[in-house]
């Protein structure tokens, strides 16, 4: 291979490892700044969208439904813990929330082991975007450039929303300051659950999406869940920019680190976390209000 | 404020004496899971330490007791060192790694601190797993166990080794209860309820928590040679966020911020994993949901709510910071 074209690759596969980390860690740090709860099952929603995509794609022999409807069905996940347990746990304390997330990710593992057993279980790509495209002098796979362009769509439409919406500058005031958002008239309770659903949704989305490509397996819950709470930690708590530069710093870092210095991989993202939590606690962009 | 009240040193002697019985006129089995309790039992007092009075809920206990075992072996199988002095290089080995995360760590608060001690606990583990000349996932085998034939001990006999870990169980905790009774122990408190105001009495909080965590760690370090020695073979599961989760999780279950409620909480785990595994191979999830259940009955676990319905105390429940 020339050394134009493994460069190229290599930044092909840190964009789609960001684009998946970005999906996560988006759910993960707004739930935070909006409702200051710490949902480390987050890990788990994503192990469930993919395990959810494996069985609506063998049920229906298509990988579209699964695509649509394993987002439905964490989001409806989502919304049972929220009534049952994170509503009730608001008040509690990160310790509390800390604890009873952690609870939860035993439970999602087992309930996988349960439903689907220890084995890793994969889909198929989609007809649509088997095989490879030609870009930069690569044959690169279609379907992993389809995770880059969805997550750069899902970013883009995010960053509009948040900025640009009526809907993103209530979210932006209730971040910032929630007493004062609601004495405004904003209904902070229901757009805490719509935002706590979309970040379910998105959750499920990212696993649906890795499923093909990594397949599912009872470890990924905790595998990502490390990583995209490393990025909420370096962008900052609660912010949508710093979700993004934080996924794309951890993506690349820990894709390039594998391809240039392989014994150290595994040891650079941790060592800029270090780096980070020293030098900058607070993360790289934070979000005005400061969530602690 | 620790105090060693009568209950507490009680239920303690209770709890060790109960052990020992069933050593000596238990079966092989019964052994077994003494040593499996003892293990647990310190590693969770050793968090007590830190969680409990520091307030720093760490999510690396796992991984701390992990690089001890793997200091032990490297020392023993890997370089033929005695095991007394390995053992020291264990202990010392997590010591060295609990302090310099705990000092990395020691000017972050709450989630923050979590997540990075959840970080770093992988980072080990990744370490250690990928690491060829550690054996890898494949582990290590054929660590040796402590020789004190000239004491007439003979610790490949399960009845004296299950003996030695009640004894080292009963030291970690003397140790750990004098500490927390000197001012070491209380400035460790101070910090937990009122940083602001150590800060302003003179003390320097971030060397404080990373001395405790130091400290710690050390004491995790004496679970990881015992585990070691234990099954004589060691393998990055030791290291995994899970073993850290269960730590947690018999603190939280026996009563955070008792040292005691460590020691109930190994008991009950340890009978309650073996119960559950009987019956299904989905131990985790009824682990999950104990440790939901606790919390969401007000985090005073086991033995501190014991404490509280006999002694109308108020210990604390799960930290709010």
């Amino acid at each position: 291979m020339t050394g134009s074209g493994f460069w190229v690759l290599q930044f092909l596969n840190a964009m789609q490892f960001s684009m998946l980390l970005f999906l996560l860690s988006i759910g993960l740090t707004v739930i935070f700044g909006l409702l200051h709860f710490v949902n480390l099952a987050h890990g788990a929603l994503y192990m469930m969208g993919a395990y959810l995509g494996v069985s609506l794609a063998a049920m229906t022999g298509s990988y579209w439904p699964a695509f649509f409807l394993a987002p439905v069905g964490v989001t409806l996940i989502g919304a049972v813990l929220y009534f049952t347990l994170i509503d009730r746990l608001r008040g509690a304390g990160p310790m509390n929330q800390v604890l009873v997330t952690f609870g939860l990710i035993f439970v999602f593992l087992d309930i996988v082991r349960m439903g689907w057993g220890d084995i890793a279980r994969g889909i198929a790509v989609p007809q649509l975007l088997a095989g490879t495209t030609r870009l930069l002098g690569v044959d690169y796979p279609t379907y992993r450039l389809f995770i880059i362009v969805l997550g750069l769509i899902i970013m883009a439409a995010l960053m509009i929303i948040l900025t640009r919406t009526q809907i993103g500058a209530m979210i932006r005031a209730s971040v910032e300051n929630g007493p004062m958002a609601s004495s405004m008239g904003i209904n902070v309770g229901r757009l805490f659950f719509a935002v706590f659903c979309v970040g379910c949704a998105l959750a499920g989305l990212a696993g649906v999406v890795a499923a093909p490509v990594f397949s599912a397996t009872p470890g990924m819950g905790v595998a990502i869940l490390i990583p995209a709470l490393i990025v909420v930690v370096i962008g900052g708590l609660g912010s949508l920019q710093g979700a993004i530069v934080g996924s794309l710093i951890v993506g690349f870092l820990q894709t390039l680190g594998a391809a240039v210095f392989p014994q150290l991989a595994a040891v650079l993202v941790y060592a800029l976390l270090a780096l980070i939590l020293v030098l900058r606690p607070q993360g790289l962009i934070p979000v005005r209000g400061g969530a602690h | 404020m620790y105090r060693q009240t009568g209950l507490r040193s009680a239920t303690v002697l209770i709890i060790l004496a109960t052990m020992a019985v069933w050593t000596v006129y238990g079966s092989f089995y019964s052994r077994e899971i003494v040593v499996e309790i003892a293990i647990l039992a310190i590693l969770a007092i050793s968090l007590d330490i830190v969680a409990g009075y520091g307030g720093m809920v760490s999510l690396f206990h796992g991984a701390l007791m992990g690089v001890s075992a793997y200091g032990y072996g490297v020392a023993t199988v890997k370089y033929g060192v005695h095991p007394l002095p390995a053992a020291v290089v264990g202990v010392a080995s997590a010591a060295v790694f609990g302090t310099i995360v705990g000092a990395i760590t020691s000017k972050t608060a709450g989630i923050f601190f979590i997540m990075a001690t959840l970080a770093f606990g992988q980072m080990a583990y990744t370490l250690i797993f990928q690491a060829r000349w550690l054996g890898g996932d494949d582990g290590m085998a054929g660590l040796p166990r402590f020789d004190f034939s000239w004491l007439g001990v003979n610790m490949f006999n399960p009845q004296h080794f299950a003996l030695y870990a009640i004894v080292l169980v009963a030291l970690v905790y003397i140790a750990a209860a004098l500490l927390m009774r000197s001012a070491f122990g209380r400035t460790l408190e101070g910090i937990h309820s009122n940083e602001p105001r150590m800060i302003a009495l003179g003390v320097t909080t971030w060397i404080a928590k990373t001395r405790a965590f130091g400290t710690s760690a050390l004491l995790a370090g004496v679970a990881g040679v015992l585990a070691a020695q234990h099954t004589q073979f060691i393998s990055p599961e030791l290291l995994h966020w899970t073993m850290s989760g269960e730590v947690l999780i018999i603190v939280i279950l026996g009563g955070l911020g008792t040292l005691v409620g460590a020691l109930v909480g190994a008991v009950i785990f340890v009978l309650l994993k073996h119960e559950v595994s009987a019956m299904t191979q989905h131990w985790h999830i009824v682990v999950g949901l104990v440790l939901i259940a606790v919390v969401l009955m007000g985090g005073r676990g086991v033995y501190g709510q014991i404490e509280r319905w006999i002694t109308g105390r108020k210990t604390p429940g799960v930290p709010d910071a």
